[in-house]
């Protein structure tokens, strides 16, 4: 990857647009750019940042997944149930979570590479079931164990002075990169992205890419709701909701082509803080609730308009 | 033209498995056939859900998405429902269709892709919606309820065989063969003269006619309105469309089959219902209906080319 590759060019333009927002948000409200400010965003955006790592894996082969909301709900609430709030259970509990995001993502994977379901239809029917498995089984979150607490050292690691989101979040990125521009599965999944018909002929195991890269988004979605829990404590019905279509407008300001075959992690990041720092400032702004969504859709459609246009036909 | 034959009968036959599977739940739970009241409550329910999946249909037919309808249809429900008033039924009509024409513009001439644009312009109009209906309320003449979606008559049958009408009507014209020229390969159509650009903004436009009619309807059987009203009907629009048969590759299938698959999914929702399945569950099973019948779809249409 070069500097002037178009790559390269779409993760500055990603980073250039985190930094405007940025400064525009601390001249017109001192106090934006302070640290405490800053840590804030990071920790909001690092859970955008982990499901978009997943979003952006199936984006990249052209494909999307709709199933995050419930698989990221599904896993918040195994970890507590699993764990009743209890130390001794807390690894347990982490592994069975992060087995269930990939359990389904498996499903996902199979369904899109071997059954032939376009990839739309799939994840959103493996999110109805995810939705009604963790309603049902959990009856509502009204179950006996539903009321547990995330065990007390992770709450008291995700939500100190340096959560450990961060940290993690530094993890995913560095795993992300070298995935993705370092191995030969990297370079595999790139050039299924670009030309599924093309990598086939040239030896690419395209199904097995595709059952694996969607695999990767159920535990990078389970990853996600064990991270919220971790920092809220307790888990909500709906938790995941909001993050379906900010993964994929993360992605997308994150200079990934929706069409595949183009972009890095390191844009996705950018993409992340750009539209969590959008909403803190409107949200410090005291702007209402309309007023931050009309802004946000604004802003997300000025990003494209900025580096998100096809090609022209001729 | 025969592989379109095939799609559209997919659709069909869920519809009419569907429509066995409710017969037989309601009768041995019941045992009693359905009343004329329950025909009519499914018309009534099902009615603006079948308006949207027409719209979705026709932008997923030129190979696009539209995950705007569920702030168009909120926006549309919350300006129906605030202002109550016969005139601005077709005020919002017409802002239901410049929503449309928006994400149009931007798509066929802004060269953005459809779901992104779409993406966006949904959180615009969601915005809009809350903007002009804070809190859930509102109202609706009572002519219109009787006109639109009566309680007691199947004023719905009406409107049903009208839009269906207008989908036969529509297919047959010049712009109707365009949409299926553009979404069956897009630089062939560019290259024969088909103004493929202004197809697709069309093609969007109707669909948020389309969302507007479906929040007047809704508006009319639920007799107030929500600004999130619109949200469910992302998921469902796009659902009905891929039980009916429509592709998503584009240029394949029929709003027909669309209507098919939006009336089979409410109808999954009584059969759940009547077979005493909680309704936690509920949506495991309708996400199970949505795979299982694109599997068999996959099925049906292999063994057919193969015969």
């Amino acid at each position: 990857m070069t500097l002037d590759s178009p790559g390269a060019r779409r993760v500055l333009y990603a980073l250039a647009g985190t930094v405007a927002v940025l400064v525009v948000g601390a001249i017109l409200h001192p106090g934006f750019a302070s640290w405490s400010s800053l840590r804030g965003m990071l920790v909001v955006a690092s859970f955008t940042g982990f499901v978009a790592a997943g979003q952006m894996l199936v984006v990249l082969v052209g494909g999307i997944d709709l199933s995050i909301p419930w698989v990221l709900n599904g896993a918040a609430i195994v970890l507590t149930t699993a764990s009743l709030g209890q130390t001794s259970r807390a690894p347990v509990a982490i592994l069975l979570a992060l087995g269930v995001g990939a359990l389904v993502g498996l499903g996902n994977g199979l369904g899109v590479a071997w059954l032939g379901v376009p990839a739309v239809v799939m994840t959103l029917g493996m999110n109805g079931v995810m939705q009604g498995l963790t309603l049902g089984l959990s009856k509502g979150l009204t179950c006996a164990s539903c009321g547990s607490y995330a065990p007390s050292p992770l709450r008291s690691l995700f939500s100190g002075a340096l959560p450990a989101q961060l940290f993690l979040w530094v993890g995913v990125g560095l795993f992300m990169t070298v995935l993705l521009t370092l191995t030969t599965f990297g370079r595999r999944v790139y050039a299924v992205g670009v030309n599924p018909t093309a990598a086939f002929l040239s030896g690419v195991g395209v199904r097995g890419v595709t059952v694996a890269l969607y695999t990767l988004s159920g535990v990078f979605a389970a990853l996600a709701g064990i991270a919220l829990v971790a920092y809220g404590g307790q888990p909500s019905l709906g938790l995941g909701d909001p993050y379906l279509f900010e993964s994929i407008a993360a992605v997308v300001v994150g200079g990934v082509s929706i069409l595949g075959g183009r972009g890095h992690y390191l844009g996705v990041i950018a993409g992340s803080l750009t539209l969590v720092a959008v909403t803190t400032f409107l949200a410090a702004q005291r702007v209402p609730e309309y007023g931050r969504l009309v802004i946000y859709g604004l802003v997300i459609l000025a990003i494209l308009f900025a580096y998100g246009r096809e090609k022209a036909h001729d | 033209m025969r592989d379109a034959l095939r799609r559209v009968s997919l659709g069909y036959l869920v519809l009419a498995a569907t429509a066995v599977a409710y017969l037989v739940v309601y009768t041995s739970r019941l045992g009693r056939f359905p009343t004329s009241f329950d025909y009519l409550s499914i018309l009534n329910t099902t009615l603006p859900l079948v308006f949207v999946a027409i719209g979705q249909s026709l932008v997923v037919l030129t190979g696009g998405i539209d995950l705007s309808v569920g702030g168009v249809v909120s926006l549309c429900v919350a300006v129906t429902a605030a202002t109550a008033s016969i005139p601005w039924i077709f005020a919002v009509l017409a802002l239901g269709t410049a929503c449309g024409a928006l994400n149009g513009l931007v798509v066929a001439y802004g060269r953005i892709a459809p779901i992104l644009t779409t993406l966006a312009t949904l959180s615009i109009f969601s915005g809009l919606a809350l903007r002009v209906l804070p809190a859930p309320g509102g109202s609706i003449p009572y002519p219109v309820r009787q006109v639109l979606t009566n309680p007691a008559a199947p004023t719905g049958l009406i409107w049903l065989g009208l839009a269906v009408a207008g989908w036969l009507v529509l297919r047959r014209t010049r712009f109707g063969m365009r949409v299926y020229a553009v979404g069956s390969d897009e630089s062939s159509a560019r290259a024969v003269g088909v103004p493929a650009a202004a197809v697709k903004l069309k093609v969007y436009a109707l669909s948020g006619l389309c969302g507007a009619l479906a929040a007047v309807f809704y508006v009319s059987t639920t007799t107030a309105g929500d600004a999130n009203a619109g949200t469910p009907f992302i998921l469902t629009s796009i659902a009905s469309v891929v039980v009916g048969g429509v592709a998503f590759s584009g240029g394949r299938g029929s709003a027909l089959g669309a209507v098919a698959g939006a009336v089979a999914l409410t109808l999954v929702i009584d059969i759940l219902f009547f077979a005493g399945i909680d309704p936690l569950y509920q949506s495991l099973f309708q996400g199970l209906f949505l795979v299982v019948a694109v599997l068999l779809g996959t099925v049906f249409v292999r063994r057919r080319r193969l015969s």
